[in-house]
């Protein structure tokens, strides 16, 4: 399949996430990961950026863990059937209202769950249309007009693959120290120092390339608004009026 | 065309200054190389040009640099785009698009040309550089010597009247450097475009200077014709340390030159007889080891023995499949089919401190390897890891960089010193088995001198085996006894490194070319040979 125009999947995502937001469904939200795995699956192609839907995918995880756990733990109790007790932490008298500990019932451990799948739907569909879309097609569609935000979003959209790029040599190199659980610390570290050399990098070049330079933008070769973007567009639409309507 | 007068440059960071009130004129038409030890400055000078220092980076400069007329200061380097062509040391990183010809227009569709006009440019370059067969493929599968020829293209396709290297031919082979340079050769006498190129590997381009500017270091440059500055720089190519070391009264630059001078030489040198090593047993042994990534076979069924007490070069152009064999033999990378073994255990199996003991790595981005927050806990970590005193890592450490200070962070140091704290990380170890990609990328020669040393050491004295991937033709002259040829995932040379280096002129090191037919490699040949 030739690629779809780069603002065809960005659009997509963005009409997607608003009808999580909108139905605020547990269903619709594990309904969306599903439909951008399988959109990813099927459609990505083999570039270094189509892996970033599979790491955010994992970042969602660790989010919803950490989601469900402060989200049981802390806050106002909901009643109901009763999970299991956990021992409440005793708190000074001045910030009264807030309980950590006490009874779990199913009802706030659903609730825990139930917001947390939604932060994972979002953050999921992004990662979809970060795997789907070139991050270098997006800034040749991009007007110039925006200069800064053009070279903030080549530079954003290309650092999530970039990072797991990073991340898997840097493992690999960890591995050769005979290391091997290496720290997160000690992934971190020269991670983030990777990544901000590689953006700078790249902004010098686009800046002494004349980026940005002339307000007015030339095409060698337009990148086509085809019919399949219109569809794959409108089934998006689709879904974000039903959500609404339905809602 | 560029002119610098009176510039001084200070980072706001750093106490030192890189320039000091240095002042040039570089007309049209010229090529001039710019030399000095790593970290002196060269990338700087470079990136003066365009106006990249300070606008991007940051820092004081004093004084004023035009280009064409137009001062540096007064405009952004996008200003200076259509004149002044910039490629960067890693070009992979500076790519904005995903394929050759989309690359090439970028920098025109950013300055709004026509667009029959940038197919026509493009067209031009793709001819040019000749690229037309790769105008749609993506740039992340190109090869080295293609992705820094498209750096190249989309420099020259805005029609610049300046172009500006930063090493062009540092991670490239010896023959698609020699294709690099002679395009560039080529547009400097044809178009009269004025280039400046920083290099380390003098032996590359030293033919095509046509001025050179020495950095010194101390904020002192100078800049003057090959063979004045040549004739006394601690920085020279092997011709010129051949033509001071039989002190011959003028330093010749070319092969041609020196070969002339040299006649009685290669008349009356006797040959040097081989010292032959004893070897001990096999260290490192790969059967019919093949790698496949989807229907690409990256690796035929090699058979490669090392043996201890043996340094071997593997050898290949740009994608051979040199960094493969590496990863497979070390046993980061499973093999499609066949086996690896390191001291007789699998490669695949190695953990811990097992694998510290059997096996080092050096990647070819060594800064992979650490990760403390300065070199004193990285020496220590790695005193941890291996169980040793306190302390040892970092004597290893200052015996091969006696200057390098506890307290700095891994980052802030040079591309050399970056090196030597990774190998003495892994040689705290005392691996069996020594394996480093690509080790002299970005390195001077002092520090070269200095890997060489080490490694001979360390073979020789302990009786360990060390295997180089490399493109560096005169590091392995100096060091290698044996050399493994790759091209396209089989093995087709593997032997003596006098044999295999002589046999093919394109890889081939200058004091060999100088003195062929007479079978010396280096300097230190020669003069055996003189005195024998």
């Amino acid at each position: 399949m030739k690629s779809l125009h780069p603002l065809t999947w960005w659009i997509w995502s963005l009409l997607l996430i608003g009808a999580v937001i909108a139905t605020n469904s547990a269903w619709v939200a594990g309904l969306a990961i599903a439909v951008a795995a399988i959109s990813v699956h099927q459609f990505a192609e083999d570039a270094p950026w189509a892996k970033s839907f599979w790491f955010s995918l994992r970042l969602g995880a660790i989010i919803l863990f950490i989601r469900t756990v402060v989200g049981v733990l802390i806050g106002v109790p909901i009643p109901g059937t009763k999970l299991f007790t956990v021992p409440i932490l005793p708190l000074p008298s001045w910030i009264a209202g807030i309980r950590i500990g006490g009874v779990v019932t199913q009802e706030r451990l659903l609730s825990s769950i139930h917001e947390g799948l939604i932060i994972i739907a979002v953050i999921c569909l992004f990662g979809a249309a970060v795997s789907l879309t070139s991050p270098h097609k997006l800034l040749r569609v991009t007007p110039v007009v925006i200069y800064e935000f053009g070279v903030a979003t080549v530079i954003a959209t290309s650092a999530l693959p970039q990072l797991v790029q990073s991340v898997a040599r840097i493992r690999r190199a960890r591995t050769l120290r005979g290391d091997e659980k290496p720290s997160w610390r000690s992934i971190a570290i020269p991670l983030l120092e990777d990544s901000l050399s590689r953006s700078l990098e790249l902004a010098a070049a686009m800046d002494s390339r004349g980026y940005g330079v002339s307000r007015k933008r030339s095409r060698y070769r337009p990148i086509p608004w085809r019919q399949i973007d219109s569809v794959v567009v409108a089934s998006a639409l689709c879904v974000l009026s039903l959500a609404l309507v339905l809602r | 065309m560029i002119n610098f007068s009176n510039v001084s440059l200070i980072y706001p960071t750093s106490t030192k200054t890189i320039l000091e009130d240095l002042s040039f004129s570089i007309v049209e038409g010229e090529l001039v190389l710019v030399i000095g030890s790593t970290g002196t400055g060269k990338t700087s000078l470079l990136q003066l040009i365009n106006g990249l220092v300070p606008h991007h980076t940051g820092g004081i400069l004093a004084g004023d640099i035009t280009v064409d007329g137009i001062s540096t200061k007064l405009v952004r380097p996008g200003e200076l785009a259509h004149l002044v062509g910039i490629v960067g040391q890693n070009p992979s990183q500076g790519f904005v698009t995903d394929t050759v010809e989309e690359e090439l227009a970028f920098g025109m569709e950013a300055l709004n040309l026509a667009p029959d006009l940038m197919r026509k440019r493009v067209e031009e370059i793709l001819d040019l550089l000749a690229l037309a067969h790769l105008r749609n493929r993506a740039i992340s599968t190109l090869s080295g010597g293609e992705q820094q020829r498209v750096a190249i293209g989309s420099a020259l396709v805005m029609h610049p009247k300046v172009l500006v290297l930063d090493e062009p031919t540092s991670a490239l082979d010896p023959i698609a450097a020699e294709e690099v340079l002679s395009i560039l050769h080529r547009l400097v006498h044809d178009l009269s475009l004025t280039v400046v190129i920083a290099e380390h590997r003098l032996e590359r381009v030293i033919g095509f200077a046509d001025r050179i500017i020495h950095i010194a270091g101390d904020g002192n440059a100078k800049i003057d014709l090959p063979e004045t500055i040549l004739k006394n720089a601690d920085i020279a190519p092997p011709i010129v340390h051949l033509a001071r070391a039989l002190g011959l009264s003028d330093v010749g630059l070319s092969v041609r030159d020196v070969r002339r001078m040299t006649e009685t030489i290669r008349d009356t040198g006797k040959d040097v007889e081989n010292v032959l090593h004893t070897l001990g047993d096999e260290r490192i042994l790969a059967k019919d080891l093949t790698i496949k990534y989807g229907s690409q076979v990256v690796l035929k069924s090699l058979n490669v023995s090392v043996r201890a007490g043996e340094i071997v070069a593997l050898m290949g152009r740009n994608g051979a499949g040199k960094s493969s064999l590496l990863t497979a033999l070390v046993g980061l990378q499973k093999p499609t089919s066949g086996t690896s073994h390191i001291c007789g255990k699998a490669s695949n199996d190695l953990k811990g401190s097992v694998r510290r003991e059997a096996v080092g790595f050096i990647p070819q981005e060594p800064s992979d390897l650490l990760y403390g927050q300065s070199v004193v806990g990285e020496c220590s970590q790695g005193d941890k890891d291996n169980q040793i005193a306190t302390g040892t890592t970092f004597a290893l450490l200052q015996r091969i960089v006696p200057s390098i200070s506890p307290n700095t962070h891994p980052r802030d140091l040079s591309e050399g010193q970056r090196l030597a704290l990774a190998l003495s990380i892994v040689l705290s170890a005392q691996p069996q088995v020594l394996i480093l990609d690509e080790p002299t990328r970005g390195l001077d020669y002092q520090s070269k001198a200095l890997l060489i040393g080490l490694l001979q050491n360390y073979s020789r004295e302990l009786g360990r085996c060390v295997l180089i991937a490399t493109h560096d033709v005169e590091l392995v002259a100096e060091l290698a006894d044996r050399v493994i040829f790759l091209a396209d995932g089989e093995i087709v040379a593997d032997g003596p490194t006098l044999d295999i280096l002589l046999s093919s002129p394109a890889f081939a090191p200058q004091v060999a070319k100088v003195m062929s037919p007479r079978r010396w490699l280096t300097v230190a040949d020669v003069i055996a040979a003189m005195e024998s």
